[in-house]
């Protein structure tokens, strides 16, 4: 083939462009340590890092709802330890109040469960942050309140709340609720803290009524009455207990199971996205080469031309 | 040695215009002088220059006019699509992670693209879900739907610079062709002056005839014929523009009423189908690629302006308020956030039912959504619509990529091969320079000796 002048030249130019734009490439490439930055570099590879990326940011969510939902369960929990506590309290107290105990023991007792219940109270009314703990979903209303007679004993203790929990999702189409409403008295729904009628559950009405019965000195009403009562306050509030401890381990499971995704999404995303290292840094030395080559080679060549002139 | 002479001025001439591209080397061509009837016989009477040729493949010329349009077409196609790919600013960036070792998708700052904000936004909704009485919680959630819902804005309003600089290059390209157009219809009258009345080629008019030509065919598909007179006779989309010397008619850029420009010819009206060149490059763009980003992007946020708030409206606020929408606006262009919720983020209506603080039903079943399949986005969610959009562009670039490198490396073949015939070597024309040289010093001999001949013969006399 004939060569012309201009037909040097012209390669030459291509040649370097070309072997420019191969360098640029596989150093963004090493600086990133990605394959793929724009659209462009593969859009199917692209399409798929999305997807990998949204699946990331559903197991990060639900590792949050499941760390708040966390911190909820282990209030709660604590609450209904304290709860146990006075229950418990309360029991013993049925129990020592028969026919032996003098009236000033009585009457002792009786001061001692009015205190029971204003404290039973205050724990009923704990709060997590900002939200009650047991007011079913209507969190910005305390569940309890109490009214109080002349002689400083609490008469009633009703509740403000409602029955309705919240269903907290925690993984894909997998809700939760942590929400223990404190009372139910509707006869369905979840089961109430501390009253509910389907288990004969009551609780600050049969302390009252315990109450009642010590200051007036009533030990068989006590007996007969009031300690099967708190009987079966006793039994719910286990219930309760045992639940909130269930309710912690799923939490604790689904955490795990959140962080374990993670981790395999992002090995994922790096597999699809991520560029060989050591790879790209050989193709880039061998680019080097050649360029540099390429121009040693053209120098040759140029020198050449010059000399046509010196013949003639 | 006057033919020689000439020759040494071609050979001079195609020396000078080395380096020029658009130049084809000229031959001279020597033919004998009319021979005289001597006595003793037939006697020759030197030589003439016969013509100067030039050496040009008329077929390479072709498939270099060819390959231009096509060149134009995916040069203007790629960088209109780069453009759009900035604009959209879909990136994928690994290295802002988050510290559980994430990538930046989820994380709140460092978000790249609209991909991460659709995510958050529904992310948002789940952290309001689970905590509806958190304040901070709902406070998140507005900022994160105005981030998403202002991205949509930007990248709209940006797209559509895109599509409106299209429309000015397209107008630009129009003018510039015309001008050519007249220019080769000059050439055309000055070459057929010329031809006509020196009876041989008028080398140099036709290369740059030939220039122009390429020139045009970067900026639309021409269709040429030569006619016998030497004239170009030119066709864009089946009018004649030029024929003979006579400039037919132009092209115009024109507005059928959607804003969106095409091409005409302006003195017959009829519509043009450009479909090669950066005019066609750009119409095809503009049309194809661009507007099915745009399209999509619509259809998104209209879809999710929709299912969002048909959701959400159902839903109680803090104070017991229900029926208000979450977003407002039609499209991408507009989409907005209600106003009103960053100011008092108690008026997120998360709860299913009245006076229940804690109740985040609506709130969930709006985060919900991101999962659920849209019939009108092609049975996909939100985020794989999304993710559909930007593959197309990515496919459509991608695409545009290759039939550039692929052109270039066509047009760089066939720049060799015309080289290769027409281009200028300087060893040949050096060697050519002194070998006619040589004949003119031989001929400048002879007559020198013929001097030296005619003296002595004067000489005899005088002597």
């Amino acid at each position: 083939m004939r060569i012309a002048g201009t037909s040097y030249n012209d390669s030459l130019v291509n040649q370097l462009n070309f072997l420019s734009s191969q360098q640029f490439q596989l150093q963004t490439q090493i600086s990133t340590g990605q394959r793929i930055q724009k659209p462009e570099d593969d859009p199917a590879g692209l399409a798929t890092a999305l997807n990998l990326q949204t699946q990331a940011a559903n197991a990060q969510q639900y590792a949050q709802n499941v760390a708040t939902l966390q911190t909820t369960a282990t209030s709660a929990g604590d609450a209904l330890q304290q709860l146990k506590t006075i229950s418990d309290r309360a029991g013993e107290i049925a129990t020592s109040a028969d026919g032996t105990a003098s009236p000033t023991q009585l009457r002792a007792y009786a001061d001692e469960v009015n205190q029971m219940i204003q404290h039973a109270v205050q724990v009923a009314n704990s709060k997590d942050g900002e939200h009650y703990l047991f007011s079913g979903t209507k969190s910005d209303t305390a569940p309890f309140s109490s009214t109080v007679d002349a002689n400083g004993n609490v008469t009633a203790v009703s509740y403000q709340g409602n029955t309705d929990v919240g269903q907290r999702e925690i993984d894909e189409n997998s809700t939760i609720t942590v929400d223990v409403p404190g009372a139910n008295t509707s006869g369905s729904g979840p089961r109430g803290l501390l009253a509910d009628d389907r288990y004969g559950a009551d609780f600050f009405n049969h302390l009252i009524q315990l109450q009642k019965d010590l200051a007036s000195g009533d030990t068989a009403a006590v007996a007969q009455n009031d300690q099967p009562a708190l009987t079966k306050d006793e039994d719910n509030l286990i219930y309760h207990i045992s639940n909130n401890g269930i309710v912690q381990s799923r939490l604790d499971s689904a955490a795990i199971a959140a962080g374990n995704r993670q981790t395999s999404l992002q090995q994922a995303l790096t597999k699809v996205a991520g560029v060989d290292v050591t790879q790209a840094i050989t193709d880039l030395s061998q680019q080097k080469t050649t360029y540099q080559a390429a121009l040693a080679s053209s120098s040759v060549l140029l020198q050449l031309q010059e000399s046509v002139m010196q013949y003639l | 040695m006057q033919a020689q002479q000439a020759a040494v001025t071609v050979t001079g001439q195609n020396l000078a215009n080395a380096n020029n591209p658009a130049y084809a080397r000229q031959r001279v061509n020597f033919q004998t002088s009319d021979p005289v009837p001597l006595v003793g016989g037939i006697q020759g009477t030197g030589v003439q220059l016969a013509s100067i040729q030039q050496i040009r493949d008329s077929l390479l010329d072709n498939q270099i006019t060819d390959e231009a349009s096509v060149g134009g077409f995916w040069t203007a196609s790629q960088s209109s699509l780069q453009n759009a790919e900035t604009e959209l600013g879909q990136f994928l960036n690994q290295a802002a992670a988050g510290t559980d070792g994430t990538s930046s998708s989820s994380s709140g700052t460092g978000a790249q693209g609209m991909a991460a904000q659709i995510d958050g936004l529904f992310a948002a909704f789940q952290s309001v879900a689970t905590d509806p009485t958190s304040l901070p919680a709902r406070q998140a959630l507005v900022s994160q739907a105005q981030s998403l819902a202002g991205s949509f804005n930007q990248v709209a309003s940006r797209l559509s610079a895109v599509n409106g600089n299209l429309n000015s290059s397209i107008r630009t390209d129009v003018d510039s062709a015309n001008k050519l157009l007249s220019d080769i219809s000059n050439l055309n009258n000055e070459i057929a002056r010329t031809e006509a009345a020196t009876g041989s080629t008028a080398n140099d008019l036709r290369d740059l005839r030939q220039q122009k030509l390429e020139s045009l065919a970067l900026l639309t598909n021409v269709q040429t014929s030569t006619a016998a007179d030497g004239t170009l006779t030119l066709s864009i989309g089946g009018v004649a523009m030029v024929s003979g010397a006579k400039l037919n008619d132009t092209l115009q850029a024109y507005d059928p009423g959607s804003g969106q420009l095409l091409i005409r010819a302006a003195t017959a009206g009829t519509a043009l189908n450009v479909t090669g060149g950066s005019i066609g490059g750009a119409i095809d763009t503009r049309d194809g690629a661009l507007a099915g980003l745009r399209t999509g992007l619509d259809s998104l946020a209209s879809q999710l302006i929709t299912q969002v708030n048909s959701a959400y409206s159902a839903g109680y606020d803090l104070k017991g308020n229900t029926g208000a929408d979450f977003f407002t606006g039609t499209n991408a262009a507009s989409i907005g956030v209600t106003s009103g919720l960053a100011d008092d983020p108690a008026q997120v209506q998360a709860a299913g039912v009245v006076g229940a603080a804690g109740n985040g039903a609506v709130a969930l079943s709006v985060a919900r959504l991101a999962k659920q399949s849209n019939a009108s986005l092609n049975n996909e969610t939100f985020g794989d619509a999304y993710s559909q959009v930007v593959t197309d562009l990515g496919n459509a670039l991608s695409n545009a990529n290759d039939q550039v490198a692929n052109h270039q490396a066509v047009t760089s073949m066939l720049a060799q091969q015309r080289d290769s015939v027409s281009g200028v070597s300087l060893e040949e024309e050096m060697t050519n320079l002194m070998t006619f040289q040589k004949a003119y010093q031989a001929s400048a001999q002879i007559i020198s000796t013929v001097n030296l001949m005619l003296q002595s013969l004067i000489a005899m006399k005088s002597g």
